[in-house]
């Protein structure tokens, strides 16, 4: 059995076209102090049942990313410049609200990082599940009668390896795990079977082998269903477990991207190197970890050329003039960096 | 060597009610959190103790503070027996140990400014002269590496990386023999908290303080501690050298948190045949037992410390050589 589930898999994988394609995605946040640019000409291609990590750390515009893509920043403050979203071929900030909501969760799922915030904490896990099987079956016009919606809510819960679905269907949020908690807000969003699901950080805060089972059950998940994944985190260990391309963000910029493998083998931009870098991997006496001097970038007052001169230390003349385009590097990787201009 | 702190058989409970207040029932009884724990803490050397959310390290933390009683065992700290009913003993413990709590937001209070943040912590000590508070807060807040202009600022105009300094400042504002670490980088970014790693390490030999370092990150762990314990619902399963845990585990716990520490090879996340939401742990026995891949009929009893040698111990009868 096992065998021809992996063949069909793979065929899937063949046939798979573009399943959402951003183009140089242009933002900003309207703040007292003026305008703060959050994204600037961020582009990126996902392909149907592929897992993109996008990393980065605070402040580098990750988040603001996914919810962009949802459709969920307000505007004002927020305002897109320049750029288009296309998801399924069709560019959504051109919908009117009216045609995202139907594209919001059977079209783009998302999980947020907090999940005790996510949820409602006066409902039951039933209530929350109910109301996402409610956005599903007006969308799709379907018609369920109540067991067969029950029956449909343990389903998930036990392909999230939840152990009493029963159980977990009478909780409310604060009765529930961590672990437990985040599985719930991810059977919210699956659900209602998306063709996206964006995760953000949904593994931040929890210990690593409730964080390693729910990687193990996204890649489940995404290898059973088909189902593409953003998945949004500051932590590239993480990233490199699951996903199949990365893309390193700084400053509102996509700094780096490629295959994870090759990313991971031979990071090219001094950033991507620095998170490296930044690792604890030794033992009590090892020598201190290398850590990039200087503050993360403050968006209202960006330096000039390149954003990470300041804490880059092989900065040159150029970088502190000219900003760098992107250059492709001999793995296959492209990176935002002087130092890899053919001379 | 000598030890900072030694603690025995440390139990802490809390008190579970349950029945229905409407209906006038009255039920409940004592939880065991943390159970008949004994560990030391060396001089200069750091003990992390790594465990799952909900084992009980936090709990072992509020306790080395006097921040909870203990039901049963014994703390001794500078060779001196704690007796947590006495507010002199208290006060004793709290002189000499210092503590950063996990949460930088919520462990700082909003209203204050930096400086008066941890100028409350001089306050408290009774130990200095108030004309020497603006030097003492001005030379720790180098220390740790704050900028001076942050001493007015209240925190919430402060990054996380910051805000875990103003909390690291007011721990060891006054002189500390023991600093506990309650997670002190689980909110931070990578980088960020790279940068505040080595200030501790740096911090920890400048003045000569010991460190307890409670994290679930086994990276951070392996970096920063010289002996580590792995707690488990509230019961210590195994304790040593990190460097002989790490690299040779011996309880079948500590095995599979092993196989699990994400690395920067790109391996294949262990699979683990045990099912979450199945703890609890049964009133006698292992408290690991019923998810444990190698329980057998002993594990019904509790099984206590035993040594591996050098310094390593393991609390699981597959190293019971009596049998």
């Amino acid at each position: 059995m096992a065998e021809g589930y992996l063949e069909s898999m793979v065929q899937s994988r063949q046939v798979s076209r573009k399943l959402l394609d951003v183009q140089g995605l242009t933002q900003d946040f309207a703040t007292i102090d003026g305008r703060v640019r959050v994204l600037e000409n961020v582009s990126l291609q996902m392909e149907k049942g592929e897992i993109v990590g996008i990393v980065g750390e605070s402040g580098s515009g990750k988040t603001t990313l996914g919810l962009a893509i949802i459709g969920l920043l307000d505007s004002p403050p927020s305002e897109i410049v320049s750029g288009s979203i296309f998801f399924e071929e069709s560019d959504i900030l051109k919908f009117s609200p009216e045609q995202l909501s139907l594209i919001r969760g059977p079209g783009i799922g998302m999980v947020f990082q907090e999940s005790l915030a996510a949820l409602n904490p006066v409902y039951r896990t039933e209530a929350q599940l109910e109301e996402s099987i409610e956005v599903l079956r007006r969308a799709q016009k379907l018609v369920l009668t109540e067991g067969e919606e029950r029956k449909m809510m343990i389903d998930i819960l036990e392909n999230l390896r939840l152990d009493n679905p029963e159980w977990v269907l009478k909780k409310y949020p604060h009765e529930l795990s961590g672990g437990m908690r985040q599985r719930v807000s991810i059977a919210m969003a699956i659900v209602e079977r998306p063709k996206l699901l964006i995760l953000d950080e949904v593994t931040t805060g929890l210990d690593v082998y409730v964080q390693n089972r729910i990687l193990n059950i996204l890649k489940d998940l995404n290898r059973r269903t088909g189902t593409a994944m953003m998945f949004i985190t500051h932590d590239l260990l993480v990233a490199s477990q699951i996903c199949d391309r990365l893309y390193v963000m700084y400053a509102g910029k996509v700094v780096e991207k490629g295959r994870t493998e090759n990313i991971l083998s031979a990071p090219a931009h001094p950033y991507t190197q620095k998170l490296f870098a930044a690792i604890p991997q030794g033992f009590v006496d090892s020598p201190p970890l290398p850590v990039s001097t200087g503050e993360a970038p403050d968006l209202r007052r960006l330096p000039a050329g390149c954003k990470f001169h300041p804490r880059c230390p092989f900065v040159m003349q150029k970088c502190k003039e000219v900003e760098p385009p992107v250059f492709a590097t001999d793995q296959g990787t492209t990176a935002m960096c002087w130092l890899l201009e053919k001379k | 060597m000598s030890n900072i702190v030694e603690v025995n058989n440390l139990t802490v409970s809390f008190i579970v009610r349950t029945g229905n207040l409407l209906l006038f029932e009255r039920g409940g009884g004592m939880m065991s959190v943390v159970n008949d724990v004994s560990f030391n803490v060396r001089e200069g050397e750091t003990f992390g103790l790594a465990g799952e959310t909900g084992s009980g390290k936090s709990v072992i933390a509020w306790a080395l503070v006097g921040l909870m009683t203990p039901r049963s065992g014994s703390v001794n700290l500078l060779g001196k027996e704690i007796d947590f009913r006495k507010k002199a003993d208290v006060t004793y413990l709290r002189r000499y140990v210092g503590i950063v709590f996990q949460d930088p937001v919520g462990s700082l209070n909003p209203r204050l400014r930096v400086k008066d943040i941890i100028r409350e912590a001089l306050v408290a000590s009774r130990a200095f002269d108030r004309r020497d508070y603006d030097s003492r807060i001005e030379g720790t807040v180098d220390l740790v590496g704050l900028r001076k202009s942050s001493l007015d600022a209240y925190p919430r105009e402060l990054s996380g990386g910051e805000k875990q300094r103003v909390s690291l400042a007011r721990a060891i504002v006054v002189p500390k023999k023991l600093v506990i670490l309650d997670e002190p980088t689980s909110s931070l970014d990578v980088s960020v908290q790279a940068q505040v790693l080595n200030t501790l390490k740096e911090l920890k030999s400048k003045l000569g303080l010991s460190y307890f370092f409670i994290t679930h990150d086994i990276n951070v762990m392996k970096y920063m501690s010289d002996t580590l314990g792995i707690l488990y619902y509230g019961k210590l399963l195994e304790v040593g050298r990190t460097y002989d845990v790490v690299t040779n585990p011996k309880h079948p716990f500590t095995m599979r948190l092993m196989a699990n520490v994400p690395g920067l090879k790109r391996a294949k996340p262990q699979e683990e045949g045990e099912r979450l939401g199945s703890q609890g742990s049964s009133p006698t026995g292992c408290v690991y037992s019923k998810v444990c891949p190698r329980v057998f009929e002993k594990c019904s009893n509790s099984p206590p410390m035993f040594n591996l040698g050098s310094d390593h111990q393991a609390a699981c009868f597959l190293y019971d050589k009596t049998s």
